[in-house]
């Protein structure tokens, strides 16, 4: 028999206050994508390995994967959906040709938006260790790297 | 195939007196800390589905002190949270290293050294690092708290001596002394964020080149994390030059035993073994320029 336990969670998403049922065990990931219909938030590895789950909570990157949804409840959330897509990293990225099948481009983005929050003008070492843990198989990192470079003004 | 969680239970103590009521009442419920490890074994089916206990709000165990000699961690202190810890950059800079390596940011965002502790993965990148520097833990239930040394609490493969109605509290550890100088090593397949084939930490007490004393450990080489006694036996009253560095790594193999596994062999492991060590003796002896 199946049974299925449900609890309500409130959360700030994206600034907007949210209320959602979910399983308490399930990921902030999993209800992202399956309970809020959000999918900009991408499932890759869903593991920990990748990063292409990433969102902030509280401003500090991790990954929506490894989120329990009781580790969210009171928190403030921001996923790819909450970056102006006029941003300068979005248009940076686009402009540099950083993106080619897109599955890694959220996290890459959220990974950055969280660095260049707290270090606006960061050296080339500081950006390709903040995305050391975002695997991007098509680009090779390096228009990666420009792209975040290009959006800090260097 | 994946195990779903949609029957798992969490609950959410609101103190760790809560806690650990819940703990002693509930036989057979998880500690859900950072959660960077268990929920991926229980989705994989590694580990029994369970109901899970969430401590991760319980601000009261996420703190860096510097007691005397002793600088004490609350178990829910995450690896960003002692990588840029000033207490632990000065005090135990080795701990520091294995900190900033332990995965990317995301992991090191999340996982918490209680975690990784209680965890008890023998590739754990704390524990070299708790080892040279003798740490101990704290444990506590509503019975009260005890304290048990580090070596004595692995003992063996994911054994622990912790009993299901204890949490861990606190992870106490030696600050590094003058004339101690140490690092972590670690050699994963990914420099980013990757499991360790070998990780381990070389801790010495030098004057001039003279080794009053020395703690080698290292991890994912035999079912728990060891101290390679012999090869600190090799170095200990001894002057630090190469061969006596080459004679000392060489010992490690006395104190290790390691398996094939998916992330290498044990053939590898040895080599790789040997070969930190003495790189790591290497780099200590080029800084403190005895060589």
């Amino acid at each position: 028999m199946v049974h299925r336990i449900e609890r309500e969670f409130s959360f700030v998403l994206n600034g907007k206050p949210v209320k959602v049922r979910a399983p308490p065990a399930y990921s902030l990931l999993e209800v992202l994508r399956y309970e809020l219909r959000m999918t900009g938030t991408k499932e890759g590895c869903a593991r920990g390995d990748c990063g292409e789950c990433t969102v902030l909570i509280d401003g500090e990157p991790v990954h929506a994967c490894l989120t329990a949804m009781t580790q969210v409840e009171g928190r403030r959330v921001t996923t790819i959906e909450g970056i102006d897509p006029g941003h300068p990293l979005v248009r940076a990225f686009v402009e540099s040709g950083a993106v080619q099948c897109g599955h890694c481009t959220p996290g890459l983005i959220v990974a950055s938006y969280a660095l260049l929050s707290r270090n606006p003008r960061p050296t080339e070492e500081e950006v390709r260790d903040a995305i050391r843990g975002n695997l991007c198989r098509c680009t090779g990192y390096a228009k990666v790297v420009a792209a975040v470079l290009r959006a800090a003004g260097a | 195939m994946e195990v779903l969680l949609h029957d798992v239970d969490v609950l959410v103590p609101r103190d760790l007196d809560e806690a650990l009521r819940v703990l002693a009442e509930r036989r057979g419920i998880k500690v859900l800390a950072g959660g960077t490890d268990l929920l991926v074994q229980m989705r994989s089916g590694a580990v029994q589905k369970s109901d899970l206990l969430d401590v991760s709000g319980l601000w009261e165990l996420k703190y860096v002190r510097h007691e005397d000699e002793t600088i004490a961690i609350g178990a829910l202190t995450t690896f960003s949270e002692i990588a840029s810890s000033e207490v632990i950059r000065r005090h135990a800079p080795v701990l520091a290293e294995a900190a900033e390596t332990v995965g990317s940011v995301q992991i090191m965002n999340k996982g918490t050294i209680g975690g990784n502790v209680v965890n008890a993965s023998p590739a754990a990148d704390s524990l070299p690092a708790l080892y040279v520097h003798d740490a101990e833990l704290k444990l506590a239930s509503l019975k009260g708290t005890r304290t048990v040394g580090i070596t004595e609490f692995y003992r063996g493969y994911k054994r622990l001596d912790m009993r299901p109605d204890e949490l861990l509290v606190e992870v106490r550890l030696r600050a590094e002394k003058g004339g101690e100088v140490g690092h972590f090593f670690k050699h994963g397949l990914r420099q980013g964020d990757a499991i360790s084939v070998v990780n381990g930490a070389v801790l010495l007490d030098l004057e001039g080149d003279l080794v009053r004393g020395a703690a080698i450990a290292l991890g994912a080489v035999a079912p728990t994390v060891v101290r390679a006694h012999e090869a600190e036996r090799a170095l200990k009253g001894r002057r630090l030059r190469e061969d006596v560095m080459w004679e000392a790594a060489r010992a490690v193999l006395r104190s290790i035993s390691p398996i094939d596994d998916v992330r290498g062999s044990a053939a590898y492991r040895r080599e790789l073994s040997v070969n930190y060590v003495f790189m790591t003796l290497w780099r200590i002896a080029r800084e403190v320029g005895v060589l």
